[in-house]
């Protein structure tokens, strides 16, 4: 189910009054809840409802054995079955297609794997390591299976996230939600600016350049493609921002509070500062779960821009068996390493402008590989931006311009503004309210493209 | 209404369902689209049974009147129009069509066809158009490049010659020759046309079940009907197939519509090709296959849809759709 979409409209005005209503009956609001977002991850394909049920069963009965037991060998290897089973869930789903294929290319074998996809599966598999591994590093009581089941299935994060941690969310599902504490004008607020950012921005970049322009870089001129690499940019900080501000909307509107993860990213000073702002909560993750354990900053200069190296690599994977995806998750790699080797610091008004406009190009020079289907491609797009200047740029219009531009300056917007917007919402009675978000909703219908395009992120 | 305090689900509550219903007044219009496009069945049904009274409500309060004005502001003033005609200008032909003569012993030799030259400074211009299936080949024909001169790749999602009210390509193919001028219009159309319900079928006339008598017979006159529109403007119609998909449900759908396109292709020779893309991705034993060897190495065709194409499926095809073209000219980069 997509949250643009008239099907979720009806789906959430079912859901959200049936939810308040069970949350003084907390087992029966967990069971309902589950089976919700059940229903939520099936439209798409009701089959891998059932993967989703299995990883949550074999990751519980694991963090529970590990949590009963008390020898360090047997919790090891426990922590080790359970990590095993995700990621062989994603490698064999994600991975096994790319890496049998490069294995027959290589061997003139033909052991091709045909897997299709499942939605969602990236996020929920991470969300389902973190939970193993904190229990393992005795941070975490395992929850009951019901709260875990509705932790690793509830539907605002299921698809594409924010990567919610268990620390974040068990404890919110322990007891019931307060409905006299709902931040009702922030959610509608955030839903407002998210369905905005994917139905009216990402989607206009799309149909209106990147597609078009990636496609077939050839018959593109240099003004095209290069206002198409930023357009894609902003197309793709729109639809994941977008689609995380909704699920964050609709998470509030439950009572419940998902951690940031977009922070004005095109800001960012260094690619450090980038990490910071962009997927903050796959930034996270990767940090505890990978480069921490790897030995962070810990081990020397060198081990340490061999870890940013391999954690941004295995980054890069996460997002797509491709190696362009790798590619771009080296490129932030080896960035992140010179940044750290040259001291990059930038403190004064001047160093810290320089330093956004880099680090603006850098990001998007590592977009291109993450857009581009193959490196010839990526070599095309890059190619073509010293070659065709000077020829007609038809597909450069007014409102290509003014969406690329609305959505890098809507990050300058000193975040006083987005909570001044949310006080001003606050202060209105209900039915203002309802009418506002009503004129924004249509609108936003009305503005947007015909159909709706899926979230970019889906796939990952 | 008691009033609510500023943060309560109540209020949550309580603003949904009123922005909604707002929005669903000032919104009527698109919504009894979106009602009108749905697949046949129960939702459509109902979706059109809700939105029905709901456009005559915002009518009768002038409130559809903001959205239009902004369509027609941004250039979309005809987005809500739903056109279920089904225009095709010529008549059918008048009577069976001659049959060949029976020489098995000598027969005819084929007429010596000229093959007019295009060459990069005189491209051989081709629309792609169809649903979302024509998106990658046209785009691999973009990038062919050279000889070939593609003047628009018009890839609509969901769309098909069975629904023409959710987009009319009927209308689209009759204007799409007067303002391109193509010499080629290569057709991909039938992925979203495999099911039971037909939209446009004249009164009086019922069409039954996908792959019924009733239902092909609609289907080739609509086929045939656009291959003779654009013939008669002096366009080769180049008809691509429905490749091998992944999965049941298709694989006995897709079939239906290759065999109607290719007869309607075969009913026009010299005027009309069909590009076979089932066999062309298909593997050494006909099964369906996601990879395919390009020059030894094991190349991604198929998306993990089990249907739509790769961009290396696009080159594959419009390498094979070339190859077909080269019976009618000679292209020359």
């Amino acid at each position: 189910m997509l949250f643009p979409t008239v099907t979720f409209a009806v789906f959430f005005l079912v859901v959200l009054p049936l939810s308040w209503a069970l949350q003084p009956h907390q087992r029966a609001w967990r069971a309902f809840i589950l089976v919700a977002s059940y229903v939520f991850y099936g439209w798409w394909d009701w089959r891998f409802v059932f993967l989703l049920a299995a990883s949550t069963i074999v990751n519980h009965v694991l963090a529970v054995a590990m949590h009963r037991t008390e020898a360090r060998a047997r919790r090891k290897a426990l922590l080790a079955l359970a990590v095993a089973f995700d990621l062989g869930l994603l490698g064999y789903f994600k991975y096994a297609g790319f890496f049998v294929t490069q294995f027959d290319n290589a061997f003139g074998t033909s052991w091709l794997v045909n897997a299709t996809l499942p939605v969602g599966v990236s996020f929920y598999t991470f969300m389902a390591i973190s939970y193993v591994v904190d229990t393992y590093r005795g941070s975490l009581v395992p929850a009951s299976f019901a709260r875990f089941a509705v932790f690793q299935a509830f539907f605002p994060h299921l698809v594409a996230g924010p990567i919610v941690r268990a620390s974040e969310l068990l404890p919110q599902l322990e007891a019931p939600r307060d409905p006299r504490r709902v931040n009702v004008s922030r959610a509608y607020v955030l839903i407002v600016i998210g369905l905005f950012l994917k139905v009216v921005i990402a989607n206009h970049l799309a149909t209106h350049i990147v597609d078009d322009v990636f496609a077939a870089p050839e018959r593109h001129s240099s003004l095209e493609v290069l206002v198409a690499i930023y357009g894609y940019a902003v197309q793709i900080f729109a639809d994941f921002c977008g689609y995380t501000n909704i699920a964050i909307g609709v998470a509030l509107l439950l009572g419940f509070e998902f951690p940031q993860n977009f922070d004005a990213p095109y800001t960012a000073v260094s690619l450090q500062d980038f990490w910071r702002r962009w997927h903050m909560t796959l930034s996270r993750w990767l940090r505890d779960y990978l480069y921490i354990p790897l030995g962070g900053n810990r081990k020397g200069r060198i081990l340490t821009y061999r870890n940013l190296l391999l954690t941004m690599l295995l980054g890069g994977l996460w997002h797509g068996a491709a190696w362009t995806f790798v590619a771009w998750g080296g490129i932030h790699g080896l960035g992140l390493a010179a940044e750290r080797a040259l001291g990059w610091r930038p403190t004064s008004p001047a160093a810290r402008w320089f330093g956004r406009v880099l680090t603006f190009h850098v990001v998007c020079f590592g977009w291109v590989f993450f857009r581009a289907d193959s490196f010839h491609t990526a070599g095309q797009v890059l190619g073509r931006l010293f070659t065709a200047w000077g020829q007609g740029s038809p597909l450069v219009t007014t409102s290509v311009v003014l969406a690329i531009a609305v959505g890098i300056a809507g990050q300058y917007v000193q975040p006083g503004a987005a909570v001044g917007a949310v006080a001003v919402f606050r202060r209105l009675p209900a039915l203002a309210q309802a009418a506002s978000v009503a004129v924004a909703l249509a609108l936003i219908n009305t503005l947007g493209p015909e159909g709706v395009a899926p979230f970019i992120y889906f796939r990952f | 209404m008691r009033r609510l305090p500023p943060s309560s689900a109540g209020r949550a509550v309580v603003v949904l369902f009123l922005a909604l219903a707002f929005a669903a007044v000032l919104e009527a219009e698109g919504l009894r689209k979106q009602a009108e496009i749905q697949p046949a069945g129960f939702e459509r049904n109902l979706a059109l049974r809700v939105t029905k009274p709901l456009v005559a409500f915002s009518r009768a309060l002038h409130l559809t009147t903001p959205r239009h004005d902004l369509q027609v502001a941004i250039g979309r003033g005809g987005e809500d129009r739903i056109d279920t005609q089904v225009h095709l200008t010529l008549p059918p032909p008048a009577g069976p069509r001659p049959r060949k003569p029976k020489s098995a012993k000598h027969p005819p030799k084929p007429p010596v066809v000229h093959r007019p030259l295009f060459t990069a400074a005189r491209p051989l211009r081709v629309w792609v158009a169809g649903d979302s299936l024509a998106e990658v080949p046209g785009q691999a024909l973009e990038r062919v490049g050279g000889a070939v001169d593609v003047v628009g790749v018009e890839s609509r999602l969901s769309t098909g010659l069975t629904r023409p009210d959710l987009y009319n390509w009927f209308t689209r193919i009759e204007q799409a020759p007067r303002q391109l001028h193509p010499k080629v219009a290569v057709l991909s159309f039938g992925a979203d046309d495999a099911h039971d319900y037909m939209a446009g079928v004249p009164e009086g006339r019922s069409v039954g079940p996908l792959g019924s008598p009733s239902w092909n017979a609609e289907y080739r006159r609509r086929v045939d009907g656009v291959t003779r529109e654009l013939i008669a403007r002096g366009i080769l119609v180049v008809w691509l197939g429905l490749p091998i998909p992944d999965g049941p449900g298709f694989r006995r759908s897709f079939p239906i519509v290759n065999r109607i396109l290719a007869g309607v292709a075969a009913a026009h020779p010299g005027k009309a090709v069909y590009v076979d893309t089932w066999h062309l991705l298909d593997d050494a034993h006909g099964r369906y296959t996601a990879y395919l060897r390009v020059h030894g190495t094991l190349t991604l065709m198929r998306l993990p849809d089990g249907v739509h194409y790769t961009a290396a499926a696009g080159d594959l095809i419009a390498a094979q759709l070339l190859k077909q073209l080269g019976a009618f000219y000679v292209l020359r980069a």
